[in-house]
């Protein structure tokens, strides 16, 4: 399943692919994972990036050879042509935009076109973010079509492994499988917490009639 | 293989990225030529290589897509003709022809997607005959079947269902496609599979479950009649009740029947259609190993048809169908019921909302019958089944840690609306509700399973939940069960108590039916006894022993006075608790915010503050509690002057938690009790102040010390009243001393606080006070105050905007409570004109309508104050001038002018009225003086008309103050428009 030229490894090792729409995510997910940052192929000629994400599971190391199939033209590529020999699969959205979730079936067909039966998990990637625009109570595709769905925050690192954990219980059919270890991840991203920062700013246009304390130690914390 | 063939593996697969490279902009160029058609189609008749097969296919559908209509129709015929072929393995020319239809399901797929791409393009005008040209071809056998299921689940996939966004053209072809099918081929279709079905069920059952998963897409658009007839139906149920066949038959049946079910349709022939089925015959099947796929497959039809039942007796009317459809749904609820509690769910169906419209059909009918009020317990089972906790996570949970965190926020969010259909479950039937209660609350704490712990915290929960519903005077009473059920919660030892958990909610249903205890007191040193020994204060777990602090300030407030017989027992049980509290490390206490255990405190002073405490006792008991406290700070300071810089805010922490304790002791103390009957008690609380105070003297600079002595003084402003009087001058002048923006803020609320209780007697120490604080503000915030700007506000901005806002508020308290005179002591004069610069700055301009119309108000209250008449001479010189020529102008006319000033807004139309009172009052007080400045000098400035400007004179003078107001709105409307945006202002 590996590119021929990378290294190949003695443990398991599986073909994960991943699609959704551009800005979702994809790269900077894969790209957390430094030991796959680090030793990644870039494959520019075929415009998918190639990242090896190794697991340690209690029962011994994986291998996920994630193919990150970021910026493909319309016409040309390989595109789905891609997902041949896919063991695996990751959906990705972008909570924060309303689109990439609609576009969801569309890559989920495209993909089952190629690989059927294989497991796929649904990510609602950026939930950091707290202006939303796809609530967790919207996202309902999964349920349809029997696939696992997380929340994760690529910058912040949240629930980074759970799709990894489920795909590698998926496809060694032993749902007590799990990480004996935490794969070592790139420090999460400090950012400015816009979504506080409005709702400050909302509190400060309130009233300008300030009413006096009642219970002192809530108003003085 | 020639060099197309090479290229394309090399792009899949090489391992030289030049060389890949090279390939694919080879491929890419081959791709451009003109006859790649037919490229195409010679190279899928003879490649084996199933890359070959795929890229092929793929640029096929790509070509077609992208350049169907310039392609020649010969072109399109040939593609058509060829694709077609490979589709039936129609014989050509060759013998060594490659079979595609044999290749791997990816290369097959692709195929299929080729030919809907033509349909898109060519059914039914072209290519009409497509799904005829299929039919002879199926009975050579499986592999032309599974090509044209495929075919037909493209179709699906591509263009018709609804799953995927389409754009109007997709949906305006998909309705052509699906028109043309129905007229012509769909009844052909339909018999194909019921043939196909018959023939392979036996041999060849994973090619029926195909055809059958195939057709299952088409039931909602196909005519009904064509499945859901006499032949169909039997071999669907046939297949289905079929033991010793697979599984994925079974269920591919099963899940054409659901299709039958869901489709849309009027109710009444729903209601036949689902007659028909004779469902019960499948009931049989969901039990036993529920893992399955085909119990999966029933339990998704049952809970389908349970959906659709439902769904007609809603919205049929007549008695006889509304009966027939409550006997379909009775006689399958049991099931529904068994697949609730034992299988996963379908996921389309929704437990809650399923059985919240049951419950909503049950509350149609008169009275329930005894074999609803059944069903009304198997939806309590549901519930309670649903809400248990995983056992696995029973250690996360105690010791709440990251993966216990993460479980209990997913299951009280899952648990919500649960609980809300738990709530009206118990609206139908409150005593079934009740028995059930009881029952699984003395099922769990007599269960010895391993799941106990998980069973009586769901029971214990249900219980709490279900008391939010109750009505006061139903809780009172004790309806039902529960005066049974809260004195055996009271008096039963639970084996699992130790749980956070189980603890928690136990606390929390005691605090919840406080009302019962209330009107049944003699319960009380039972309540007394969970809230003091080891499963509340004594807790071995420190989230419940802090949460019972909390807790117990609640249920003392409610019991007050019946606990003065227990004063003794109370402190004496506490004890440990408080000095625990007060001698522990800040460091180590762990928890923060409100679950730092200061509301004990609170709940002891809300005891012995009761006025029915005798005076000595009373006296005492505070004394007792404390002379402690201030003993602490006073050794806090000792210790915190003389600590190293890594000891110290340890030791202001401690120091911080007794101002804390003491703080929330007094606040059960009231005003009458401590400054009229009891002056005694208000004594030691001056004293405590005195020592509150030294704080200040010793640590000025110390923010967390001076809030929580702000926050103290406070409470004494409201507790001792005007006895307070002597120690302000000191305190404020700490509280002023050194301070930063914000912590001018807290002095200011406590000013507001001090000027609304105690009005113009306040009048002398804000005199002292004002020009100091006016010093300070008026000093770091601009004359036309703090410029609001998009995009990132700094710390420092934020606390000055703060500052400004609570200064409006704080001039406004002034003014409003009759001190507007401070303005004036010669020491505050300096400050008048930045204030009234600021103020008349924020009338205009604030981007806060609100802080507009606060600083109008009091200019309002500046003219009646200054401007009283009869006056010889002004008592503010300038100040007439400023009100007529600048205020006038800028706030009354320009700002109003503006186009943000809008007047559909309702806080700017209050804005508007506020405007509106003070050209009246600023009349009443300047009378013509007024007016002959508007007239001469404000007006012409906006180039009003002579006899507008006349007439806003008459509706000024006239008594009519709405009249005035709507005139001079229209007025300003007129001039806006006048004005068409030649004239911008400001």
């Amino acid at each position: 399943m590996a590119l021929p030229n990378q290294q190949t490894v003695d443990y398991p090792s599986f073909k994960l692919v991943i699609v959704g729409d551009g800005g979702t995510g994809k790269t900077t997910f894969v790209k957390r994972h430094l030991t796959g940052e680090f030793e990644k192929k870039y494959e520019p000629t075929i415009g998918v990036e190639v990242h090896p994400l190794d697991f340690f599971t209690n029962c011994g190391k994986i291998r996920f050879y994630c193919w990150d199939t970021a910026g493909q033209e319309k016409f040309g590529g390989l595109r789905d042509g891609y997902y041949i020999h896919g063991q695996c699969a990751i959906i990705m959205f972008d909570v924060t935009a309303r689109l990439t979730y609609k576009n969801v079936p569309t890559w989920h067909r495209d993909l089952c076109r190629v690989c059927e039966n294989i497991p796929i998990v649904l990510c609602g990637n950026k939930v950091d973010v707290k202006n939303r625009q796809v609530k967790a109570k919207q996202v309902t595709f999964h349920r349809k079509k029997n696939l696992q769905y997380y929340e994760i925050s690529a910058k912040s690192n949240y629930n980074f492994e759970k799709p990894f954990l489920y795909l590698a219980r998926k496809l060694a059919g032993d749902a007590n499988l799990h990480f004996v270890e935490s794969p070592a991840l790139a420090p999460p991203e400090v950012q400015i917490d816009m979504a506080a920062q409005q709702q400050h700013e909302a509190e400060l246009a309130a009233a300008a009639s300030q009413p006096l304390p009642d219970d002192d130690d809530d108003t003085f914390e | 293989m020639d060099d197309l063939e090479k290229a394309i593996v090399i792009s899949f697969d090489s391992t030289d990225s030049a060389l890949k490279s090279q390939a694919v902009s080879y491929c890419q160029q081959i791709k451009e030529t003109p006859s790649i058609c037919s490229i195409c189609i010679e190279k899928l008749w003879f490649s084996k290589v199933v890359q070959v097969q795929f890229w092929c296919l793929q640029t096929l559908q790509d070509v077609l897509s992208v350049k169907y209509v310039s392609m020649s129709s010969d072109e399109k015929t040939y593609v058509r003709k060829s694709v077609f072929s490979m589709a039936c393995l129609e014989v050509i020319d060759n013998e060594n022809a490659v079979r595609v239809v044999e290749g791997p399901p990816f290369v097959k797929n692709k195929l299929a997607q080729v030919l809907v791409t033509l349909i898109y393009f060519e059914y039914p005008l072209i290519w009409p005959s497509v799904f005829l040209d299929f039919m002879p071809h199926l009975s050579k056998g499986a592999v032309f079947i599974d090509m044209f299921c495929r075919v037909l689940n493209s179709l699906d996939d591509e263009l018709i269902s609804l799953d995927y966004p389409r754009t109007p053209e997709e949906t305006s072809v998909a309705a052509r496609v699906k028109d043309a099918m129905r007229q012509q081929c769909v009844p052909q279709i339909v018999r194909a599979w019921y043939e196909i079905v018959s023939l392979y069920w036996n041999s060849d059952p994973d090619l029926s479950a195909t055809v059958l998963d195939c057709m299952r897409r088409f039931v909602s658009w196909i005519d009904i009649t064509l499945v859901a007839n006499g032949v169909f139906v039997p071999l669907l149920f046939e297949l289905i009740l079929s033991d010793g066949l697979s599984d994925q038959v079974r269920g591919a049946a099963a899940g054409c029947v659901l299709a039958m079910v869901s489709k849309r349709m009027d109710p009444p022939s729903k209601l036949s259609l689902l007659q028909t089925l004779q469902i019960s015959r499948v009931f049989g099947l969901v039990s036993g190993d529920v893992d399955s796929e085909l119990v999966s497959a029933i339990s998704a039809l049952l809970t389908g048809y349970a959906v659709e039942v439902l769904e007609c007796h809603k919205r049929l009317n007549s008695e006889e169908t509304k009966a027939l459809s409550m006997d379909f749904l009775n006689e399958v609820l049991p099931s529904v019921f068994y697949v609730m509690q034992n299988c996963e769910v379908d996921s389309t169906f929704s437990i809650v909302q399923f059985l919240q419209g049951y419950l909503s059909a049950l509350r149609t009918l008169p009275a329930l019958k005894e074999k609803q009020l059944l069903h009304i317990t198997q939806i309590l089972e549901v519930i309670r089944i649903q809400i248990c906790y995983d056992p696995m996570y029973r250690n996360n949970l105690n010791s709440l840690d990251k993966v216990g965190l993460e479980e209990e926020d997913r299951m009280s969010e899952f648990r919500k609306d649960l609980f809300v259909l738990l709530r009206a479950v118990g609206r139908v039937a409150p005593e079934v509700t009740q028995h059930f209660i009881r029952n699984s609350l003395a099922n769990a704490v007599k269960s010895s399973s391993e799941r106990n712990v998980e069973e009586v915290e769901a029971a214990l929960s249900l219980l709490y939940s279900f008391g939010e519903s109750m009505t006061e005077e139903a809780m009172k009473s004790g309806s039902g069960c529960l005066s049974e059920l809260i004195p055996m919660l009271l008096t039963t030892p639970f084996p699992c108590h130790s749980h956070r958990l189980v603890a928690l909610v136990y606390l929390e249903i005691i605090t919840r039916y406080m009302k019962f205890i209330q009107e049944n007191s003699q319960h009380i040193p039972n309540v007394l006894g969970a809230f003091l020994d080891d499963r509340g204060l004594h807790h071995q777990n420190v989230y419940v022993s802090r949460r019972a602090c909390y807790l117990f300030m609640r249920v003392v407030k409610l019991l007050k006075s019946k606990l003065v017989p227990f004063i003794d027992e109370i402190l004496q049980s506490v004890q440990d608790t408080l000095s625990q509290l007060t001698t522990m490390n800040f460091a180590s206490r762990g928890l923060s915010g409100t679950e730092d255990g200061s509301h004990i405190f609170e709940a002891i002073g809300l005891i012995i503050g009761l006025e029915d405490v005798p005076a000595e006792k009373q006296a005492d008991y505070l004394s007792l509690l404390l002379t402690p406290l201030c003993q602490q700070i006073e050794a806090g300071l000792v210790q915190a002057r003389v600590a190293n810089s890594e000891d110290f805010p340890v030791k202001i922490a401690n120091i911080q938690f007794a101002i804390v304790a003491i703080n929330a002791l007094s606040k059960g103390f009231s005003e009458r009790l401590v400054t009229a009957s009891r002056p005694g008690i208000g004594l030691m609380f001056k004293q405590t102040l005195d020592v509150l105070l030294r704080v200040l003297t010793e640590f000025p600079k110390v923010e967390p010390l001076r809030s929580k002595v702000t926050s103290f003084i406070h409470r004494m402003v409201d507790t001792l009243g005007s006895s307070v009087f002597p120690y302000l001058p000191k305190a404020l002048e700490h509280l002023l001393a050194d301070s930063e923006p914000k912590d001018v803020v807290g002095f200011l609320v406590l000013l507001n606080q001090l000027i609304c209780k105690f009005n113009s007697a306040l009048c002398e120490i804000l005199e002292e006070v004002y020009p100091v604080v006016a010093g300070r503000i008026f000093n770091v915030i601009p004359r036309d105050g703090i410029p609001s700007r998009p995009g990132a506000v700094t710390e420092e901005m934020r606390e000055l905007i703060e500052l400004q806002r609570t200064l409006y508020t704080f001039l406004h308290v002034i003014a409003t409570h009759d001190l507007s005179s401070v303005f004036l002591t010669p020491k505050s004069r300096e400050y008048l004109n930045h204030m009234m610069h600021l103020l008349l700055y924020s009338c205009c301009n604030h981007k806060d309508i609100t802080v507009r119309k606060a600083c109008v108000q009091i200019f309002i209250k500046l003219v009646k104050d200054w401007c009283a008449k009869p006056y010889n001479e002004e008592k503010v010189p300038g100040f007439q001038n400023f009100m007529i020529d600048t205020f006038a102008t800028n706030c009354c006319l320009h700002s109003v002018l503006d186009k943000s000033f809008d007047f559909s807004d309702a806080t700017t139309h209050a804005l508007f009225g506020e405007i509106i009172t003070v050209q009246k009052v600023m009349y009443e007080k300047f009378g013509n003086a007024f007016l002959m400045h508007l007239m001469s000098k404000t007006f012409p400035l906006v180039h009003m008309p002579q006899d507008l400007a006349e007439q806003y004179c008459q509706k000024l003078q006239g008594n009519d103050i709405r009249g005035f107001k709507s005139y001079y709105q229209s007025l300003i409307e007129n001039l806006r428009l006048q004005q068409n945006g030649s004239h911008v202002f400001r």
